[in-house]
């Protein structure tokens, strides 16, 4: 017997709670062999694979690589000095009609060497202090846009254009994903606000739909339209469902229309999610400890640290991407984003727990399978800004992210920047590096996952030559 | 392998570069076998050479010279037959001494083309046998086949087959030794095409009307039918929507901030438009330039917003040239995938590396586009008569000046006996009045003290509120975004790599070489002549694609299945000459797109069955030949307007504001700035789908998760994905769950086949009322609003 029919049973016998009632099961197996499409069945990559799963630590606004990675003395030394021109010629920065100034910020914040690897980290992290040998953290990150929205776009989805695909859904496009009651791309989010660009940062863009991010909330549903209706019974919900199978399957039988199968397949998915999405985000199972461990205070309130837990337990269920923005990280200085005290108050809700997320997938074995990066659309200049108080501009040229996990060499320090943190000396990592990277240690070839669009094969590393970076890799 | 094995293979790979290459079916083959045999296995450039030239060569040796390795360009013959230092890509029916094929057969990976470092395999055997045999043949070139004028031939003789497409369809049918299926049933066939031509089911009693005409006369029904719905108001917003899918029309700036925008006069002058049938060139014309015509009328105007649909940055700290010249680009790549069907947008930093557009050319296409002030225009409702109110304010406005010079003793008077007590009751904008001092207040601050005080009656409050009245009404019209040229051109220079703070030469605006040539009346040529070249006679691209964009709306596909690229990596047309046919049918019908909606529906080809039956399933599993036809998910506005038509809640009010029909909670907090939803009353609740306010950064779940496009960019074709969020939502949303409980209505009030019958317009079978009696009324009605027939255009 043709092997998809075969499936169609077993699925329909094995997962369904009702039987297939009055469905004339002779004339559907008469009939020819409908295709049970799962688009987000997992599939093989292209080469053997260090990592199955993504989690991506956005911290949206640019923080400030100068005050949490880059120990720069000279830039102290120098305060309030201008910058040597030949550093900022022909250079375009934003808010060049207003703001944006050319003298240089010493930072205020005392960094220490930790770990074997001896890593520079600032006061403001001390978790992560204590987790740089399992991290490798790159100093000379380097993006083409220094707007908000466009940046954020490049460094998801590889173009400052919207409408193309995010890099959650290429990853989930490529591989599938390994659970079959979640979407295969979740992103989940806090701070004051959505992050600039909102949706498409998580878009499918020229991809299907069944690709894109599916925004986890901390209110209400947590998947948009996922509780039934409130005079809804369980019961009826599973009547209704059954009903729809019933009345579809019937139609695939006398259209021959494998849509209709996919159809019965997405119904039967959804009606998992009822259950496993408020499981997943039901964190009353955890232990005591876990929650200290990611300081968490309130597991009903939404909150960064929350959301790190989430992500493990994603993970664990097998979701293939799993994104976190946490916003408001553009301390451009004045009184709501500054250095003094705002950027401590950013680093105090995510240090424990980013570092906590590491801990956790380490001991629950999960680490190796899992790629954990942490860092935003671009970093901050090393000139100040003349504001009320103190702050820093957007700056594209060199910037800082670490990687975790998934075959990515703990207690690295890659790239070296010039004495203000300006530009890279040595080894600069393009987005689009950054981009081959991750796709090489999830088993793709950034050059082969394509998809024909407007008469372009569009990837998500663009058309100039993007290299994946063997030196942070273990 | 024989020879007719390369024939075979040939077309199997005919859709150059997609995956959907692969699903090419083996009838079209062996049909083409069939055509070979008659043509003694004449190898034919564009249908067998180039596919496989452009998809593995022309990248490196193409027509961007900049791209070109070793000077050897193999897009022409010239170039490929040019001799190089003694070496010759190819050399015409000599195989030893080309080259090109000693490089594809070489086995050292050093020499071996396509290089192993581009990630292409090596050509199969069957691609090389076509090589070799159209080296052998003496490596003719033909231009591509989209750039030479559409060829009009009579149709094929078919026995049995009147209508000009079923001739050409069915011809290539029977070379495939396959037939026709027969006529969808009446039930199926009016739902069909009402949901086609206009977006709307059939109610049951058009049902059953329809299907007793037929009974007795089956033509003459289905061609009232057909009459009556291109004749419906409902006709102009299905296919409005089909517009404004490529005009990317939402109705906010999109980028971070998404703030609203108000151009949707553009959207309803596209429904009207369509509804009157107004011809394609001038429907061109008017959108490109309308601004640009003598006397242009508010309604041409209005018409311009088409390339207002672009987004506007409007974050802190940006470089505002920037975003409008990314506007600029995005008019460019917009014309030219609409229009032309051309990927003109790829020349925008380097020569075109498959067709031959020089970066230079596209940057003249972008000079006319480069000299837009970007104004709104103020619109009011054709009743009001602006001109009269206006002469009328003017005359109110001096009358009122006047008296209040004349009467300023009575307000002195009025001010000096201001005690404490009065100063209290008087609002705060009369009390700063009053401060300032007396010689130095404005005629119109003097107005509003009049107003406070002594004017509260007599003269004065007469004409008072008249001009209020007259302002107010003057204020009411609503504004639309439109294209104004400016009077001295912006200069526009190419853009190195499309970098805008690169200026290299400048250029002025022209078109592509490779097209029809371009004539300009004047020195500067504007939009007006843009828009007069695309609707030229000799413009070979702009009636073929939109022809196949129509054909593409009715059977899921277009005869040319990548729609926005004619261009040599596009795909061929599965039928050339009926595509040519029908794109000088268009002009024959002096670009009535009506006259194209009713050709096509009128033909077997689209009326019949769309059952895929076993033997179909084998020889033609994706349906390219058209032996049936296919089954079609709605496009989400439309599973919206399907939902709300059964559940008797639709309305049908056309035109207008759009509207805030219920969406779920939170939704709207996920950009940068939380936008308020305020939910619409009324009627409003239950608008069509393509009446719902968009946000293009937040836009409406429920119809994004069936596909529905944000307006980013031009959208020439939608994709039909199938996930459990479409679940969710059919299931769920507030909105559909209201509809559910109004259809429930229906069923206690007409009985469950009445509904049953308003979803899908047939009546249910005993074992489907089986299934659906299980279930209590509610329940009934959310079944069957979630049926994948109710969603489907069968």
């Amino acid at each position: 017997m043709n092997n998809l029919l075969h499936q169609t049973r077993r699925h329909f016998f094995s997962r369904c709670s009702v039987g297939l009632g009055s469905i004339a099961l002779g004339s559907l197996m008469a009939a020819p062999a409908p295709k049970m499409r799962n688009p987000l069945e997992p599939k093989k990559p292209h080469i053997p694979a260090r990592a199955k799963n993504v989690i991506f630590l956005f911290m949206a606004g640019g923080p400030s690589q100068l005050e949490l990675f880059e120990h720069k003395p000279a830039l102290t030394k120098l305060n309030g000095k201008p910058i040597p021109e030949s550093y900022t010629k022909g250079k375009r920065f934003a808010f060049m009609d207003s703001s944006h100034r050319s003298d240089l910020l010493g930072s205020k914040i005392q960094f220490k060497q930790h770990g074997q690897s001896g890593a520079w980290v600032s006061d403001l992290l001390p978790h992560t202090a204590k987790i740089v040998d399992d991290i490798s953290i790159v100093t000379t990150c380097k993006t083409d846009l220094f707007n908000h929205a466009p940046a954020k776009l490049y460094m998801n989805t590889g173009s400052g254009l919207f409408g193309r695909p995010s890099m959650g859904a290429w990853v989930t496009y490529g591989l599938g994903s390994e659970c079959d009651d979640l979407p295969g791309f979740v992103v989940l989010q806090s701070g004051p606000r959505g992050p600039r660009g909102g949706a498409v940062l998580w878009g499918s863009g020229v991809l299907p739909t069944t690709y894109q991010g599916v925004p986890l909330r901390n209110q209400g549903d947590p998947i948009v339209n996922l509780s039934t209706p409130k005079d809804i019974s369980v019961a009826q919900q599973r009547q209704v469902v059954d009903s729809v199978r019933e009345l579809n399957l019937k139609r695939l039988v006398e259209t021959g229309d494998d849509e209709i199968a996919t159809r019965i397949n997405a119904y039967e998915m959804a009606y998992r999610m009822q259950t496993s999405a408020p499981e997943l985000m039901d964190t009353s199972g955890e232990s005591q400890a876990t929650m200290d461990m990611y300081g968490i205070k309130d597991p009903k309130e939404a909150s960064f640290a929350r959301n790190c837990l989430l992500a493990r337990r994603l993970v664990e269920r097998g979701v293939r991407f799993v994104q976190l923005y946490d916003t408001n990280w553009d301390h451009h200085g004045g009184p709501t984003e500054n250095l003094e005290k705002h950027l401590p108050m950013k680093t105090m809700d995510i240090d424990q727990a980013c570092a906590a997320l590491v801990k956790d997938l380490k001991q629950r074995g999960l680490l190796d399978d899992t790629i954990v990066i942490w860092g935003g659309e671009f970093g901050r200049t090393p000139m100040g800004e003349v504001r009320e108080s103190t702050g820093r501009n957007h700056h594209i040229d060199a910037f800082t992210m670490w990687f975790a996990g998934g075959g990515f060499k703990g207690g690295t320090v890659y790239g070296q920047t010039d004495e203000f943190g300006f530009g890279a000396v040595e080894n600069p990592v393009h987005v689009h590096d950054i981009h081959a990277t991750i796709l090489h240690q999830l088993g793709i070839e950034h050059e082969r996952l394509t998809v024909r669009s407007q008469g372009l094969d569009f990837r998500l590393t663009g058309v100039d030559p993007a290299k994946v970076l063997k030196g942070i890799l273990a | 392998m024989t020879v007719k094995d390369v024939f075979f293979t040939t077309y199997l790979l005919m859709p150059p570069g997609s995956m959907k290459r692969l699903f090419l079916p083996l009838t079209l083959a062996s049909l083409h076998l069939a055509n070979a045999a008659e043509s003694a296995l004449q190898i034919q450039f564009n249908r067998d050479v180039r596919p496989i030239l452009s998809e593995n060569c022309f990248a490196c040796h193409g027509f961007d010279p900049k791209h070109r390795e070793a000077k050897l360009r193999l897009d022409t013959f010239e170039g490929a037959t040019e001799n190089r230092r003694g070496s010759r890509g190819i050399v015409p029916g000599n195989l030893k001494d080309s080259d090109v094929w000693q490089r594809i057969i070489s086995e050292d990976k050093d020499e071996l083309m396509p290089p192993p470092k581009s990630h292409k395999p090596p050509l199969s055997a069957r691609q090389r046998e076509v090589i070799k045999t159209w080296i052998e043949q003496g490596a003719k070139y033909e231009r591509h086949w989209s750039f030479e004028a559409p060829q009009r031939i009579t149709p094929p003789a078919v026995v049995g087959a009147e209508h000009p497409i079923d001739r050409f369809i069915q011809d290539r049918l029977a070379a495939a030794k396959l037939k026709p299926s027969p006529l969808a049933d009446s039930a199926t066939l009016i739902r069909r095409v009402s949901l086609d031509l206009t977006g709307l089911p059939p109610t049951p009693g058009e049902v059953d009307a329809f299907v007793q005409a037929s009974a007795k006369d089956s033509e003459a029904a289905y061609g009232a039918l057909v009459d009556r719905l291109l004749k419906s108001p409902h006709h102009g917003e299905r296919w409005g929507r089909w517009w404004l899918d490529q005009a990317r029309y939402a109705d906010s700036n999109g980028y971070s901030i998404d703030a609203p925008r108000q151009i949707w006069k553009f959207r309803d002058w596209v429904i009207e438009a369509l509804n009157k049938d107004m011809p394609f060139d001038q429907f061109t014309i008017e959108q490109l330039a309308g601004d640009l015509l003598p006397n242009a009328t508010e309604s041409q105007k209005i018409a311009t917003g088409f390339h207002r649909n672009t987004q506007i940055n409007q974050e802190g700290g940006i470089d505002k040239e920037q975003f409008r010249i990314d506007s600029v680009f995005d008019r460019v790549a917009t014309t030219g995938s609409v229009w032309l069907g051309l990927t003109i947008g790829c020349a925008q930093c380097h020569d075109h590396k498959f067709d031959p557009i020089e970066q230079k050319e596209y940057y003249r296409l972008f000079a006319f586009l480069n000299n837009q002030d970007e104004p709104t225009l103020k619109v009011f409702d054709p009743h009001v008569d602006v001109s009269g109110l206006t002469a009328e304010f003017k005359e109110v406005d001096a009358k009122l000046k006047a008296y209040i010079k004349d009467h300023q003793a009575d307000l002195d008077a009025w001010e000096a006996g201001i005690t404490p007590a009065i100063k209290k009751s008087l609002n705060g904008t009369v009390n700063k009045i009053l401060a300032v001092p007396k010689a130095k207040r404005t005629i119109e601050q003097k107005q509003t003290l009049f107003a406070a005080g002594v004017g509260g009656v007599g003269p004065f409050r007469e004409l008072n509120d008249r001009h209020k009245e007259l302002d107010t009404l003057l204020n009411q019209g609503v504004t639309t975004m439109v294209m104004k040229e400016l009077p001295k051109p912006r200069k526009t220079n190419v853009f190195i790599k499309g970098d805008f703070t690169r200026p290299a030469d400048e250029v002025t605006p022209g078109t592509p070489k490779v097209l029809h040539a371009f004539e300009s009346p004047s020195q500067q040529p504007n939009r007006l002549d843009l828009a007069t070249w695309l609707t030229s006679p000799q413009n070979p691209l702009t009636a073929r694609v939109i022809a196949n964009r129509i054909w593409q709306q009715y059977f899921g596909r277009g005869i040319v299945e990548t729609e926005n690229d004619f261009g040599t990596q596009g795909t061929l047309p599965s039928h050339p000459e009926l595509l040519d046919w029908m794109a000088t049918e268009m002009l024959a019908q002096k670009w009535s797109l009506k006259a194209m909606h009713k050709l096509i529906v009128t033909s077997h080809t689209y009326r019949q069955s769309s059952a895929n039956l076993p033997e179909l399933r084998e020889h033609d599993p994706n349906n390219y030949l058209l032996a049936r036809q296919t089954r079609l998910r709605l496009d989400a506005e439309v599973v919206r307007d399907v939902c709300l038509t059964a559940s008797g809640l639709l309305s049908p009010k056309l035109g207008g504001p759009p509207v805030y029909p219920p969406i779920p909670d939170g939704v709207m907090g996920q950009g940068q700035v939380k936008r308020v939803w305020a939910v619409s009353k009324g009627e409003d609740k239950y608008r069509r789908g393509l009446y719902t306010f968009v946000y293009r950064a937040s836009p409406p779940p429920s119809l994004t998760v069936f596909d529905a496009p944000e307006g980013f960019s031009s959208c020439t074709r939608r994709i039909r994905s199938n996930t459990p969020l479409q679940a969710l939502t059919l299931m769920n949303d507030s909105g559909f769950y209201e509809f559910a409980t109004a259809l429930e209505k229906v069923i206690k009030k007409d009985g469950l086949e009445t509904a049953f019958k308003r979803c899908t317009a047939r009546n249910p079978k005993p074992d489907e009322l089986a299934v659906l009696t299980k279930l209590d009324s509610l329940n009934q009605a959310r079944t069957l609003l979630n049926l994948d027939e109710t969603m489907t255009r069968e």
